[in-house]
């Protein structure tokens, strides 16, 4: 069984009758010692969905489900104390930005321990003996001296270390890490990353890496979904999603990359923006911006659909040569926005 | 405007040893520390030309910028745009030469005043710059450079909170263009942006070199961006240039240890272009207090103690600038 099942997840916002869907039935499940990846632009909804899953989405937000199971426990039905005491233990999150994720007022030392005193308790000797034993862990440099330090006095790569020693406090069994280098230096990302994976590997965690860095996240993830304005689009293992993509947008999004192009030529970009909450496509999400969409796609929405071992939600996947399937000749009438 | 004018023969814009120290105050008590930020960068710039400046945080790509756009004075050193030296001007002085070298700052969100309209953010400059220029022919510039770069024209009323970021960048490139200038400092321009809105942006800004002449100095720390846009590559790193030289050079073999460790760090979606590299360890030392001899010598691999007392100085080597001593045994 894997270790957090989501089937169907829907997050709104907004009023009861005209709500603003920012998650639209996503379902994706993560295992012991797997690294699930998530990608998609600004306002896909990636972020939202991980909230969903840490319960950290507040009223007048609605999370729905048809199940979202951690470990075969149901996370929705529980009770909020109950739910607690899995949120921070088993299930961590760690945040983009570690400068504002830390309590500029307290020290590392008491921020750490706090977690560790709620889930774990134990003697403050206890505490403070496993609180240098994660900054050991975290790689920080002379851990004794920076257990009293405050955020201030620690660069970007260091407070995200200090946030990840809180993250694996209680030994976690999902760790969620919503763009855990996107504020950092290409080689500390490297070193942020590189310690990620380690710490995944030794204990078996599950992992979802949240980004929208593309090379990102096929170095680092088994397995990587591709969302788009709150829906999922493309899901499927990490080395075959980005060789050959299936989805459209996948293929579009790959494209867009300037590596993929050769010297000084312009880039093939997908034209226009996200739709936001007031312009949504009645059809698929897609369909303004895509450029084999037809009739068929601005008119109705696809459904998620097994296409050669891949989940697609499109009503015709690319074949290996980049080729939609399935659609009748002459009818494409492509992106024209 | 005869000064406005590129002369043959000589480079658009010459830096020679460009020095920024800022002094800063640690405390009551305590004598003022210097920042060297910018501590001796020498380079030069041709008409039309990309050059990428690329660096961790706080390795003085901005402050450069400041100094190119005679935001700041720099400390010491000499700046030339167009065979003129400006490090020294009067403030009135400056003004003329303002007007060759705009900019283009990094968040869309922050650069834009968000009490003023399209319209009137787009003639300001026009304003400030172009005096002669009467009411009607102010709103015919400004129109005309909104559709340069894909605004259409009923935007002229609207104001920035109507805008995704990706046309928030066309404003910000937009009020750069509109006095047409020789050079434009583009301060990490696309890292805001998603992926495919970044491609637009870039196009743009690659159409417009072609269009109106203009030479970028593209400040990044993306290097993929880099090796698309750019001509020349100058990688600094604590205030000094690590590594000068052109961009496809540079990316198929880098030299500097600093240059190679980047480009390591960088994940590649092509598995076969992965390189397996021990990343870098530690982090960029602070500039109050940096390290003697190479800046780098802490985190490079390949340190001897002669890197940790001599400072190396930027020389030739194969077609490129390098300062490292060993780089002859690396390469």
């Amino acid at each position: 069984m894997a270790l957090l099942e989501v089937k169907n997840l829907t997050v709104e916002f907004g009023s009861e009758d005209k709500p603003f869907r920012a998650v639209d039935s996503v379902s994706y499940s993560v295992d012991r010692g797997e690294v699930l990846g998530i990608v998609g632009e600004s306002g896909s909804g990636k972020s939202v969905s991980s909230l969903a899953v840490m319960g950290l989405i507040d009223f007048p937000g609605r999370v729905t489900a048809d199940s979202l199971t951690f470990d075969g426990q149901d996370l929705l039905g529980m009770s909020a104390k109950k739910r607690r005491q899995i949120t921070g233990k088993d299930i961590a999150m760690i945040f983009q930005d570690p400068m504002s994720a830390l309590n500029p007022c307290f020290t590392v030392e008491a921020q750490i321990m706090e977690a560790l005193k709620v889930h774990e308790g134990g003697t403050k000797k206890q505490r403070r003996e496993r609180t240098l034993d994660l900054l050991n862990q975290v790689g920080i440099p002379d851990p004794k001296s920076r257990m009293t330090a405050y955020p201030h006095q620690l660069s970007g790569g260091m407070s995200q270390r200090i946030v990840i020693a809180m993250a694996i406090a209680c030994q976690p069994r999902l760790l969620i890490a919503d763009e855990p280098t996107t504020a950092l230096d290409v080689t500390i990302q490297a070193q942020i990353i590189d310690l990620l994976l380690k710490l995944q590997e030794d204990s078996d965690m599950g992992l979802l890496l949240i980004t929208h860095d593309l090379a990102l996240v096929s170095e680092a993830a088994n397995r990587i979904q591709v969302m788009y304005a709150g829906q999922l689009f493309e899901s499927g293992p990490a080395d075959s999603i980005f060789a050959a993509p299936r989805h459209p947008y996948t293929q579009a999004l790959l494209e867009a990359l300037p590596e993929r192009s050769e010297g000084h030529d312009r880039l093939r970009t997908i034209p226009g923006v996200v739709p936001g909450q007031y312009d949504r496509p009645a059809g698929c999400l897609l369909a303004p911006r895509c450029r084999y969409a037809d009739d068929n796609c601005i008119k109705n929405r696809p459904d998620v659909t097994d296409f050669n071992g891949r989940d697609v939600r499109c009503f015709y996947p690319l074949n290996d040569q980049g080729q939609p399937t399935g659609q009748i000749d002459g009818q494409s009438t492509g992106g024209t926005v | 405007m005869s000064f406005l004018d590129t002369k043959p023969g000589i480079p658009l814009l010459e830096s020679d040893d460009l020095v920024r120290h800022y002094d800063v105050n640690r405390g009551f008590g305590k004598p003022n520390a210097t920042v060297k930020a910018l501590d001796g960068v020498s380079f030069t710039l041709e008409a039309q030309k990309t050059l990428a400046v690329v660096g961790e945080s706080g390795c003085g790509k901005s402050t450069l910028g400041r100094q190119l756009t005679l935001i700041e004075k720099p400390s010491a050193g000499g700046l030339k745009i167009n065979g003129d030296a400006v490090g020294n001007l009067s403030d009135k002085e400056a003004k003329q030469f303002r007007r060759t070298v705009q900019m283009i700052f990094q968040n869309p969100y922050g650069s834009l005043n968000p009490r003023k309209k399209v319209g009137q953010i787009l003639a300001e400059p026009v304003l400030l710059n172009m005096d002669q220029l009467g009411r009607k022919e102010r709103e015919e510039r400004v129109r005309d450079t909104m559709a340069k770069v894909g605004l259409r024209p009923e935007f002229y009323q609207r104001y920035p909170h109507m805008f995704s970021g990706g046309q928030r960048q066309r404003i910000a490139i937009a009020r750069a263009l509109i006095l047409e200038p020789k050079v434009i400092v583009a301060d990490e321009p696309v890292s805001a942006l998603d992926v495919s809105v970044q491609a637009q942006v870039l196009n743009l800004m690659m159409d417009l070199q072609e269009e109106m002449n203009v030479a970028y100095v593209f400040i990044s720390h993306d290097l993929s961006v880099v090796r698309h846009i750019a001509d020349d590559v100058m990688v600094m790193y604590l205030g000094r240039v690590a590594e000068k030289g052109p961009t496809e050079e540079i990316f198929i073999k880098p030299l500097h240890p600093y240059t190679r460790a980047l480009l390591a760090s960088a994940p590649k979606i092509d598995p076969t272009q992965r390189v397996k590299a021990e990343p870098l360890t530690g982090e960029l030392p602070s500039p109050i207090n940096p390290p003697s001899g190479c800046a780098f010598h802490k985190r490079c691999p390949f340190a001897t103690e002669e890197c940790a007392k001599v400072r190396p100085e930027l020389r030739n080597f194969e077609g490129r600038e390098v300062a490292c001593h060993r780089v002859e045994e690396i390469a």
